[in-house]
């Protein structure tokens, strides 16, 4: 362990999983890391879900990744959470209680303010790849080409193949940049943010903070641009989440 | 919060109302949230080295070689046919599979530099 760490009594530390308004929450039911139980540390209208860290240290374990998400969750379903990411562990709960609920007081304030009556809704389109192929190849007359080609020369047409695949990739990579900057925006319409991630094996792949006011308007957005991009692309939506993407006070206002 | 129950699952749209599998649980919890600037993360912890790469490297020959192997088997009269899927090491539905295989063997491996760090 290096010397940074070592220095942290473990029994004294504070797994930390968000910040609510003090008050609003009665109680946490889930479990937390570890099986620990979690409960809130307030100071001045601000109140964080925390738990102990078990004096073996914390080691991660698939059920803690759920764990610490069903203790947002039932936070979320009852007021507006700031999810903290993954193990955040805090010294002690003063530092909770100076550094993070204290000094930071006025900007937790209004990213509540912000992500309240908000919920994330996190969206997935990728397309079925035979199909795109096809399209590929059918619209690409050197593509359609080198692939008769290729086919006849069998390994020996090794520089083709590798054209071919070359030729196929650029075209995949065009395509998806395209698909990409004509739904992205459609999908945000109703929208209030929205993150974007980088992800090749994707279309579109983001996070959407969404009010619940035009939830419904969301969702019949997505569904409407679901039927219509059938059977090449095809849509997953997760939520509503709590606003995890969201929760960085980096972009206010 | 109360919230409107969503409409149902087609195959052009599949809903979920919470992330199920371990890779889309990461994908919510893992490096997105609020920031907290005098956190320490208890070495144990070892989430800096879960990453996850679960992206197709496009720009390499050995790539270009299954692209091309892939549109050669299309075959451009049928629906269901060998596609790029196969550069993933798996059909669509093992894709997750793979995340979760590969999430877990980096915390074994961050468990057993633990063990021999005491």
């Amino acid at each position: 362990m290096s010397a940074a760490t070592s220095r942290i009594d473990e029994s004294s530390a504070a797994y930390v999983y968000g910040v609510v308004r003090g008050g609003d929450m009665p109680s946490i039911e889930a479990e937390g890391v570890g099986g620990s139980v979690v409960r809130q540390v307030e100071r001045d209208g601000l109140a964080a879900l925390v738990s102990s860290v078990p004096k073996q240290g914390l080691r991660v374990k698939r059920r803690d990744l759920h764990r610490h998400l069903r203790v947002i969750e039932e936070a979320f379903a009852a007021t507006t959470i700031l999810p903290c990411p993954f193990g955040t562990v805090v010294a002690s709960t003063e530092s909770v209680e100076h550094d993070l609920l204290l000094s930071r007081r006025d900007e937790l304030l209004s990213a509540v303010e912000r992500l309240e009556g908000k919920v994330q809704m996190n969206v997935k389109a990728t397309y079925a790849e035979p199909e795109l192929l096809r399209q590929v190849v059918e619209g690409n007359p050197e593509i359609a080409h080198l692939r008769e080609r290729t086919k006849q020369l069998g390994d020996a047409g090794y520089y083709d193949r590798l054209r071919l695949g070359e030729l196929v990739a650029a075209a995949l990579a065009g395509r998806r940049r395209q698909d990409a900057e004509r739904l992205l925006p459609e999908l945000a319409q109703s929208a209030a943010e929205v993150v974007a991630d980088d992800e090749e094996a994707a279309v579109v792949k983001g996070s959407f903070l969404v009010s619940l006011r035009e939830l419904g308007r969301f969702d019949a957005t997505l569904e409407a641009v679901a039927r219509r991009e059938q059977p090449l692309i095809r849509f997953e939506v997760i939520g509503p989440l709590p606003p995890t993407a969201f929760a960085s006070a980096y972009d206010e206002g | 919060m109360a919230i409107a129950t969503r409409g149902t699952s087609s195959n052009y749209l599949q809903r979920a109302p919470s992330p199920s599998g371990l890779a889309e649980v990461i994908d919510v919890i893992l490096d997105k949230g609020l920031v907290v600037d005098a956190y320490v993360r208890v070495s144990v912890i070892g989430i800096e080295v879960l990453t996850i790469d679960a992206r197709i490297v496009i720009a390499s020959v050995d790539t270009y070689l299954r692209f091309a192997e892939a549109v050669n088997r299309l075959d451009l009269a049928q629906t269901e046919t060998a596609g790029i899927e196969e550069l993933r090491g798996g059909g669509g539905s093992k894709k997750g599979e793979g995340v979760v295989e590969g999430a877990k063997q980096k915390l074994g491996e961050r468990d057993s530099e633990k063990e021999r760090s005491r």
